[in-house]
């Protein structure tokens, strides 16, 4: 393999260029460690920090400055900087990554001593009739065209679903100009019961975040609609209309011409889990986590997580979860360095970690069980929910069994749409072995061309 | 059904055929499978109908198929995949689209011409064309092509279809399956076997052990020592992509198979190790099989190097130290058959037939008695008897 994939060194490999990878890499090369950074975009800083084209950072000014500012902070510390490269595979406790260039498709290799994974999480999907339509999209699909084109992803924009992400994503685009139809939470997060409250008083800032975005929003004569959800989406070629369910029974159609809906984030787990990393069902019990103590430590030794891969707790846990995870790695790597003082970022942690589980306690998930038979679960392949439920019930098939039973999660998006809600409806099942599962991390992580094996390397 | 006629151990394609095959001349059959159904080697495996000779090794295969004296069970078998959606009222995804077994050197080229002479023998139609006669046919094919083989017979059925299809028909017949049920004890009673899962037990007085990798231990739980060689093999898929070829394409010299299913995918085998066999978990895919399988899939057919890699995976292949299958009746052990080997998914009619002639006292279509379990046995102790 040696003369077949070009090989790299580095102390610690940090894989993921978004809060948790920026803040760990800067500790870790600061600590004195060579670090190498790799990122599948083209750009650092993640979904949070993602930069803005330079033209419209010329016309509209600089994106979220805190994340040019640390991004600087990375490169001069001379962390070598991968963007555009893919992890697609890796073994021996994350001490070999495989890569891949994404632009021209080589292969390479990096030996560590050490890996980080900080891989960020995706949008929660949950499907009802409707969901495949185009102009169906996530929040943060709507948000990035705002902040980052300055597109509005509609001219009648819905947003419904779950979660703190709805408002800020509600707010950017009423600066690009939509027209917001409604504000769909299908909670009741923004009268909290005083049981609720208790967690929220540490955080002020986030509270002071959120309720800056609810005066935006009824500056323009927005109100969120508490209680209530999407129920179908309707239209030909094009989303054109939604009926949005009340808790009274009540339903109301709107016309539109962008839906975004979203269940708040799942975390991106594939590549410490393909490294056999000791897993937990996360509440809503559809998703493994990695099992980490309070610096990333995960039961693989070397291999490390930090940020909402671990769990979502948002940007700043992000921040904190990586730094703490980078001194864990100086401490075993560089055992020669006085040790820097790390509990205060610890009690920081623990601060924002309580306020990821109050947002868990007022954002739950709806019940899959809603989701009607003839709906689409896995779109890739076409398998309905009462496709996955009916190879479910026969008692033979665990959630792998189901998956071969129906093709659901075979698709090209590997099952990180669907696989949280296949679980779920195949954990209905009455068979036995009905712990909470979740399809497997496999080889390669992402669909990975084939063109550097097929042409031009030699086989050794 | 606690006292059914027969037991098999394992819902493979070997043990959902057998009980298939038996459910069909009336005996009551209970099938034990220690997981899911058809999750392992069964569930894993190419789903290549080879009908011409097999003759390639996998890579690191010390020892060699006996191809030649294979040739007429695989002609047989080639019948029964004629039928089989027919007999077992299901669609299985079965392609018959013929293929091609490369050679890219004149030594190789002379393999497969003796290859043909066997297969001449064993009446299966193969004829060796140039590689421009191939091309012509299959235009995907690289230069590097030589000369193929090429047997009309040669096909393709979905592994994932085929084992649910034979457990359903059989299910339909009477036999009963008990998933996630693995057999912990074997014992014998008067002239029967109970078999037992934990605090569970069925008696019958014929047990078809078909639990592939597992064969060994189940074996070794009724006092019966058979040698088995297993080991974990990897396959890879690409992503979907339009109707592009409908053959099966194998290389004489090395081990590769390469076709594209119904749902559009081109899957990627030839028997490349993994890295690692894991009986009690998931077994581990070896990157540089992966490099080796796709470098030589993509000498033959360069079009592969424009598609994606979408999964790759391993699962166990239950070989035997000669690498020829094992079917019968163990010697000493009356009504204890054995059923497994390589090639089964191909052979899998023909086992389950066979073992159902054997367990009704009938002679086998074509002669297996060279195939018995006999040769791999390593100590006759006896099977533990009921308390």
């Amino acid at each position: 393999m040696a003369d077949l994939m070009t090989g790299s060194e580095a102390d610690v490999a940090v894989v993921g260029g978004g809060p948790a990878g920026l803040h760990a890499a800067l500790v870790l090369a600061q600590g004195g460690l060579s670090v190498v950074l790799l990122d599948e975009s083209d750009t650092l800083g993640g979904q949070y920090y993602k930069r803005r084209p330079a033209q419209l950072t010329a016309a509209f000014g600089d994106f979220r400055p805190r994340g040019t500012e640390l991004i600087r902070q990375v490169r001069e510390a001379e962390v070598v900087v991968r963007t555009g490269t893919l992890v697609w595979g890796a073994e021996d406790a994350g001490r070999t990554l495989f890569t891949s260039d994404v632009r021209t498709g080589a292969l390479g290799r990096i030996n560590t001593r050490a890996t980080l994974a900080a891989t960020g999480a995706y949008e929660r999907s949950l499907p009802f009739p409707g969901w495949t339509l185009p102009g169906v999209v996530t929040p943060g699909f709507a948000l990035h065209l705002a902040t980052m084109d300055r597109v509005p992803v509609g001219n009648r924009v819905v947003l419904a679903g779950t979660g703190p992400f709805l408002l800020p994503v509600a707010c950017a685009l009423l600066e690009v100009g939509a027209r917001i139809e409604a504000l769909v939470e299908l909670n009741h997060p923004y009268r909290p019961r005083a049981s609720a409250l208790g967690g929220t008083l540490r955080q002020p800032a986030r509270l002071a975040e959120a309720a800056r975005y609810l005066l935006t929003l009824a500056r323009h004569g927005v109100r969120v609609e508490q209680g209530a959800r999407v129920l179908a989406a309707y239209g030909d070629t094009q989303v054109t209309a939604v009926d949005i369910g009340h808790e009274d029974g009540r339903v109301r159609r709107l016309e539109t011409d962008a839906l975004c809906v979203g269940f708040g984030f799942r975390p991106s787990t594939e590549l410490p889990r393909l490294l056999g990393c000791d897993t937990q069902a996360d509440p809503t019990g559809t998703e493994q986590l990695p099992v980490v103590d309070a610096d990333g430590t995960t039961s693989v030794d070397g291999l490390y997580v930090a940020g909402d891969c671990a769990g979502i707790a948002g940007v700043q846990a992000a921040g904190v979860r990586g730094q703490l995870a980078a001194h864990a790695i100086l401490r075993r790597l560089a055992p020669e360095r006085a040790p820097a003082p790390v509990a205060g970022l610890r009690r920081r942690a623990r601060s924002l970690d309580r306020f990821a589980a109050l947002a868990d306690r007022l954002y739950p998930m709806p019940a899959t069980a809603d989701i009607p038979d003839d709906t689409q679960v896995c779109r890739c392949e076409g398998v309905s929910a009462g496709e996955i439920r009916q190879a479910a019930e026969t008692g033979w098939n665990d959630l792998h069994g189901t998956k071969a039973a129906t093709r659901a999660g075979m698709g090209p998006c590997q099952g990180r749409e669907c696989g949280h809600i296949v679980a779920a409806l195949a954990g209905r099942g009455s068979g036995p072995n009905r712990a909470a599962e979740c399809f497997a991390a496999r080889m390669p992580i992402r669909p990975l061309p084939m063109a550097a094996t097929v042409e031009g390397q030699e086989v050794p | 059904m606690t006292r059914p006629d027969v037991i098999v151990i394992g819902a493979g394609v070997l043990g959902a055929s057998a009980a298939f095959h038996l459910a069909e001349r009336g005996y009551r059959v209970v099938v034990l499978e220690r997981g899911g159904p058809n999750r392992e080697g069964s569930g894993t495996t190419a789903g290549n109908l080879h009908i011409q000779a097999i003759h390639t090794r996998r890579p690191g295969q010390e020892v060699p198929v006996d191809s030649a004296r294979l040739l007429p069970l695989q002609r047989r078998a080639s019948d029964h995949w004629a039928q089989i959606e027919e007999r077992l009222g299901a669609d299985v995804e079965l392609r018959r689209g013929g293929g091609f077994m490369v050679a890219e050197t004149a030594v190789q080229e002379e393999e497969l011409r003796e290859k043909h002479e066997w297969e001449r023998r064993a009446g299966i139609p193969t004829e060796v064309v140039t590689g421009d006669e191939a091309r012509k046919q299959l235009p995907l094919l690289s230069d590097r092509v030589r000369a193929a083989s090429w047997c009309p017979l040669d096909g393709y059925a979905n592994p994932l279809l085929i084992t649910p299809a034979y457990l359903t028909a059989a299910r339909r017949l009477g036999a009963e399956l008990h998933a996630f049920t693995p057999v912990t004890g074997i014992q014998r009673v008067g002239d029967d076997y109970k078999v037992l899962s934990d605090d569970r037990s069925w008696t019958a007085p014929v047990v078809v052990n078909a639990a592939g990798p597992w064969i060994t231990e189940i074996s070794a739980l009724a006092g019966v020592g058979i040698q088995m060689s297993p080991v974990a093999i990897q396959m890879h898929v690409t992503v979907r992509v339009p109707p592009v070829m409908h053959h099966l394409v194998q290389h004489i010299g090395e081990g590769m198979s390469v076709k594209q299913v119904s749902a559009g995918n081109l899957l990627i085998g030839g028997g490349w190790p993994a890295a690692k066999l894991d009986m009690e978990g998931r077994n581990t895919v070896s990157v540089p099989s992966m490099a080796g399988n796709l470098a030589q899939a993509g000498r033959i057919l360069p079009f592969l190097g424009d598609l994606r890699l979408l999964r790759m995976w391993a699962g166990p292949l239950a070989a035997t130290p000669d690498e020829m299958p094992v079917i019968g009746e163990v010697p000493g052990h009356p009504g204890f058959f054995v059923a497994g080997g390589t090639y089964a998914f191909t052979l899998a009619p023909v086992w389950g037939d066979t073992l159902a002639r054997q367990i009704a006292g009938e002679v086998a279509a074509d002669p297996v008695d060279d195939l018995g379990p006999g040769r791999l046995l390593y100590d006759d102790a006896t099977t533990p008897v009921s308390p």
